[in-house]
């Protein structure tokens, strides 16, 4: 056992879709309410410019607020969703299409096809799958106007303690907060869930875009904020990483072969992904040109 | 035989499974009515006028792969369709397929509580008899997704050679998958295979077949139900706090003798022991079901009233 750590000074606070931390210089809100209503989502579509997605959690939110600097970082899903391609998909945006769509076009192109494809109209192009690579907002860059910079490879705070946060630490605030969810009509899953821990030596957020296209592709991007009370002046860590593979190469790696619910878990995905070669799932990927692959590590720094 | 299926009602009811050779007996005789039943593609059933004051139910499919009851469910689904088999009708939804279980859940599951693969093999074998369509009182069409390209009249609906796998192409994927969409016209989606139709369309459809109304599911909506395509589409989804997590409505619809609609919606979280829904006994209801759990008491309420 790691020896204990003192529990530093907080004060939380709740109600019914809102609760939030106050430790150190540090405001953490995380919102969680039902799906948007109809009205809204109309709302966000005729905004967006795309169909929302199944299960849009349009109140939820996280956010962190530096109190000295006013620095306010957030995940939402609104934002979430500017980041996905409205419009032709180009190259870098990843675009694929259902696994059986050859199938079905052909059935209905084909030279012998009884069922012809009647007069079409054309429909609005725009990334089916909610790909993001969302990173968070930033509400208010602060009184200093803090701008992510590449982290420097030589200097120890510019990266994520993994030894820390698996130290087991009391949590003294823990949220999950999903941003949307879409079944991609039952070909497969498109999801965002933004996870906050708050520990007596820092706060930690992971957000997790996962994506599934059966018989297609897997795809995942994390984006990690970490900052430790300990650092100073106050600096915020934020690394993301883009991950994807074929649907088959992360079939091959489930424990049993009949039984495929493994892969409608992100977790289980995002371990998969993560554990293989960086040039299969971070630079080869599922071949689809992708350019939410790889890892960025960046840092801010905020007036104390 | 009535008594038995009693038994397995009262059982299903407590959520407490079948035996595997029950739902095996379940599934073959269910099947046999639906066999009776399927001289047309198109269920016209429901004359009003009959003797039966009761309750009609249409259930408008995917009753499978949701929550932690998906068997239960279904079982119960299937018992009451056994036991009731004049006032009950199930239709199919995408999810009632051998392909969409096998990653969603239900296979998953039937091993999990079976210890192998045979109730999930009775279930889907049975899923190919469930009709795709029904007709109430020529008036109002129900069905899982949407129209097809392949579909201008209801004459084409019961030429569809529908006891099979649901396939990826044809007008039987279209019934199961296709949406409304805010365009005019039939458009493909821009996932690369599916259709969606414009207003233009089911007005169109509504009008040729002398229809007031295609009523669907396929699509969670917070209200639990959502008008569309200026109100010649409705879609209702009764499943109540989706997958648990989504806070929304459910709602199912409540249909008169004079063909008269209104929407019945409940909340995630109904209050222990108090009827679900008003206590006028409606001649329709119109279900979709992915149907789990918290709505497993509820169905029974509804049943008994």
């Amino acid at each position: 056992m790691a020896a204990a750590v003192a529990v530093p000074e907080h004060k939380l606070s709740e109600s019914p879709n809102s609760r939030a931390i106050e430790i150190f210089d540090w405001t953490v809100t995380a919102k969680t309410g039902p799906i948007s209503s109809a009205a809204q989502c109309d709302a966000l579509q005729a905004s967006l410019g795309i169909p929302h997605p199944e299960m849009m959690f349009g109140y939820n939110l996280l956010q962190i607020k530096h109190r000295p600097s006013g620095w306010t970082y957030a995940f939402r899903s609104e934002d979430a969703l500017r980041g996905v391609k409205s419009g032709p998909l180009e190259d870098g945006d990843g675009g694929v299409k259902v696994g059986y769509a050859d199938t079905w076009l052909k059935s209905r192109t084909g030279a012998d096809s009884q069922i012809p494809l009647p007069q079409m109209v054309a429909t609005k192009p725009y990334d089916w799958t909610y790909t993001t690579t969302y990173a968070g907002s930033l509400d208010d860059a602060g009184s200093r106007n803090a701008q992510w910079t590449p982290a420097e490879p030589s200097n120890a705070h510019h990266s994520i303690p993994i030894a820390e946060l698996s130290r087991p630490d009391p949590i003294l605030f823990y949220a999950e907060i999903p941003l949307f969810d879409d079944e991609l009509h039952d070909n497969g899953a498109s999801h965002l869930l933004v996870r906050v821990r708050v520990m007596p030596t820092c706060i930690f957020i992971l957000s997790r875009f996962t994506l599934r296209v059966d018989n297609v592709l897997f795809r995942a991007h994390d984006t990690r904020v970490y900052h430790s009370f300990a650092s100073a002046p106050p600096l915020v860590v934020r690394e993301t990483r883009g991950w994807e593979a074929p649907h088959e190469r992360v079939k091959r790696a489930l424990p049993r072969r009949d039984d495929l619910m493994p892969l409608t878990d992100p977790n289980f995905i995002c371990k998969v992904l993560s554990d293989m070669p960086k040039e299969v799932s971070q630079e080869a990927g599922a071949g689809t040109g992708w350019r939410g692959l790889g890892t960025v590590v960046q840092v801010t720094t905020l007036q104390p | 035989m009535e008594h038995e299926v009693d038994g397995w009602i009262q059982q299903l009811s407590q959520c407490k499974q079948l035996t595997e050779a029950d739902v095996k007996k379940l599934c073959d005789k269910t099947r046999e009515i639906l066999m009776e039943e399927s001289n047309h593609d198109l269920s016209e059933l429901f004359r009003i006028g009959g003797n039966s004051p009761d309750t009609n139910y249409l259930f408008m499919g995917d009753y499978v792969d949701r929550g932690y009851y998906s068997v239960e469910t279904v079982t119960l689904l299937v018992a009451m369709k056994l036991r009731y088999r004049d006032r009950v009708t199930i239709l199919r939804g995408n999810h009632e397929s051998r392909q969409i279980t096998q990653v969603y859940g239900f296979y998953d599951e039937c091993l999990r509580k079976y210890g192998n693969a045979n109730v999930w093999r009775f279930f889907t074998d049975l899923f190919d008899f469930l009709p795709l369509t029904a007709l109430i009182e020529n008036q109002i069409f129900c069905l899982h997704g949407g129209l097809s390209p392949s579909i201008d009249t209801l004459d084409h609906v019961r030429a569809i050679d529908r006891v099979q796998e649901v396939p990826h192409e044809g007008p039987m994927c279209d019934l199961l998958w296709s949406d409304p969409d805010d365009r005019c016209g039939w458009g493909i989606s821009p996932r690369g295979a599916g259709y969606t139709f414009g207003q233009d369309i089911s007005e169109a459809f509504n009008h040729n077949n002398g229809l007031t109304l295609v009523a669907r599911a396929h699509q969670l909506v917070m209200e639990g139900y959502n008008w569309g395509q200026d109100r010649n589409v409705v879609t209702i989804f009764s499943a109540p706090n989706y997958c648990y997590r989504c806070g929304n409505q459910a709602a199912i619809m409540e249909i008169d003798e004079k063909l008269s609609y209104s929407f019945l919606q409940f909340d995630p979280a109904p209050r222990a022991g108090e009827p679900l829904v008003s206590r006028r006994v409606p001649d329709y209801f119109l279900v979709n079901y992915h149907l789990y759990h918290e709505l497993h008491d509820e169905l029974i309420v509804i049943f008994k009233q």
